[in-house]
């Protein structure tokens, strides 16, 4: 069994090749453009009303607590990879729900002015719960599943690694 | 882009706020963090330990060369890409003789097709060097018959004094003559360069195996000790024909150095250092250039090309593709 983390669920949606490389810790490209973009987006976003909290082997982002909700934020370059995006923040108000925590999550896509409301209930819980099976069963192959050309290899930070 | 820095006077580096920052008689400098991949010292530099901890924050690595020009070490900040996955293959490969063969005969065929590919483009502008091509491509053939490491390390010492004797007949200087291998110190001109410029090419590989998931103290053809740095000398096989002797090549061919650039040192000869800094220069060009990379599509600079080589052995190592050592085709 593999420990779950934000960024396997989400690179399962977007390419399972993708899931078994972060797994197995290698980790992309560092001097990869959109690499440094999203750490600079999530350092200067949202700075205002932003605390981190991490717990197993989650770090997430709590942006705003109004009327005794708390709402976990993420924030996103753009609502390309939205799908992707929702699976990772559900994932997160999963764990938050284990460890007794309810929680409601918002998705920022601040350069779209846009936001998107996650909600946690029984389908989404399901889904997920089929998307960790999953995991685990691409994890546990010997070998990476081979690269398949897909329009997220573009901006993909593994794609030299891949395509070598 | 980041960019290598190199520094050729004496001072001091220190870190002031988020940059770095270089001090000496003649003034000041800010480098920022940000842009910088690696850093190459040549000059008397001083540095504290809290710069050292700003360069491992940053994750930079920096190289030093003695007054001579002669590598000294590397400061090789305490590793950031950390796969116990792929570590752990990696020792697999070394371990084992057939998987640790079959890795560092590619190495040797790899860079001894290259070597020879560099002749054909002579021997197409009407240098009479078939024999010697022909010379080394039989000994390339033995790369896979060889008993052990040692042989196979023979046949490639073998293969680069064939190689190196063209030299002569390439640059057609006589003050270049290559006349034998020496390294430590080297005795000549030319050994002078060549050992020069692949110390430079061992720490341009060093600096991008930093970037990978690969232990640089594992190497396959070199003997690891695990005290030494010594996949980075293994990779640099197949890219000094490509690069090294092309530089070579062109700062010697245009004159850019000439025997005037060197002098006599304790030990042997010495590249001066307004040589050092023409060689540097060129090799910074070098690894600049881009071209089209056939598999990639896409175009591609040769220092780039050092990783993606990276990658492949990568690849091979957690068993998805054999590993081929990239051979230059033009
Ligand atoms: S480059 Fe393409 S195949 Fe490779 S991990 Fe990224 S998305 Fe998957």
């Amino acid at each position: 069994m593999v420990a779950i983390t934000g960024t396997l669920v989400q690179s399962y949606n977007i390419c399972k090749r993708q899931t078994w490389l972060m797994a197995h810790q290698i980790v992309p490209d560092q001097d990869h453009p959109y690499i440094e973009i999203g750490r600079l987006l999530d350092e200067e976003t949202y700075s205002r009303d932003k605390k981190k909290i991490s717990f197993e082997n989650v770090v997430i982002d709590i942006i705003r607590s109004d009327e005794g909700d708390i709402v976990v934020g993420e924030v996103k370059k753009s609502s390309k990879a939205q799908e992707s995006a929702r699976l990772q923040l559900a994932f997160y108000l999963y764990k938050l729900k284990q460890n007794g925590i309810d929680a409601k999550g918002l998705l920022l896509f601040p350069e779209e002015r846009r936001r998107m409301p996650v909600e946690l209930d029984s389908d989404l819980e399901q889904e997920l719960e089929h998307i960790f099976k999953g995991i685990n069963l691409v994890v546990s192959m010997s070998v990476p599943p081979p690269p398949q050309k897909i329009g997220y290899c573009k901006n993909c930070g593994y794609r030299e690694f891949c395509w070598a | 882009m980041k960019k290598a820095i190199y520094i050729f006077s004496s001072g001091e580096l220190k870190r002031k706020d988020n940059t770095i920052y270089f001090e000496n008689e003649e003034g000041q400098k800010f480098i920022p963090v940000e842009n910088t991949s690696e850093i190459y010292i040549f000059g008397e530099v001083d540095v504290n330990k809290r710069f050292l901890e700003f360069l491992a924050q940053a994750e930079i690595i920096m190289h030093f060369f003695n007054h001579y020009g002669y590598y000294v070490g590397t400061f090789y900040p305490r590793e950031h890409l950390n796969s116990g996955y792929m570590i752990l293959k990696q020792v697999e490969h070394y371990l084992d003789f057939e998987k640790r063969f079959n890795i560092a005969s590619e190495f040797v065929s790899g860079a001894s097709k290259n070597m020879r590919q560099v002749l054909k483009y002579y021997i197409n502008r009407g240098k009479d060097l078939g024999a010697v091509e022909e010379n080394i491509k039989a000994l390339e053939e033995r790369v896979g018959n060889c008993k052990d490491i040692d042989e196979l390390m023979a046949i490639e010492g073998n293969i680069r004094e064939h190689y190196y004797k063209a030299f002569d007949l390439i640059l057609g200087k006589a003050d270049f003559a290559f006349e034998q291998r020496t390294k430590r110190p080297p005795k000549n001109y030319l050994n002078t360069l060549i050992s020069f410029g692949n110390s430079l090419l061992y720490t341009i590989v060093l600096s991008e195996i930093y970037k990978t998931h690969l232990d640089p103290r594992i190497g396959f053809l070199h003997t690891t000790n695990f005290r030494r740095f010594t996949l980075n000398l293994d990779i640099a096989e197949i890219f000094k024909p490509i690069i090294v002797d092309r530089v070579i090549f062109t700062v010697v061919g245009k004159n850019m150095i000439t025997k005037d650039d060197f002098e006599k040192g304790m030990e042997g000869l010495i590249l001066k250092e307004k040589a050092q800094k023409v060689f540097v220069e060129e090799m910074e060009n070098k690894l600049k250039t881009t071209f089209n990379h056939r598999h990639l599509g896409r175009n591609v600079s040769y220092r780039r090309l050092i990783r993606l080589e990276l990658y492949k052995l990568e690849k091979h190592l957690i068993g998805e593709e054999e590993y081929k050592a990239f051979v230059m085709y033009w």
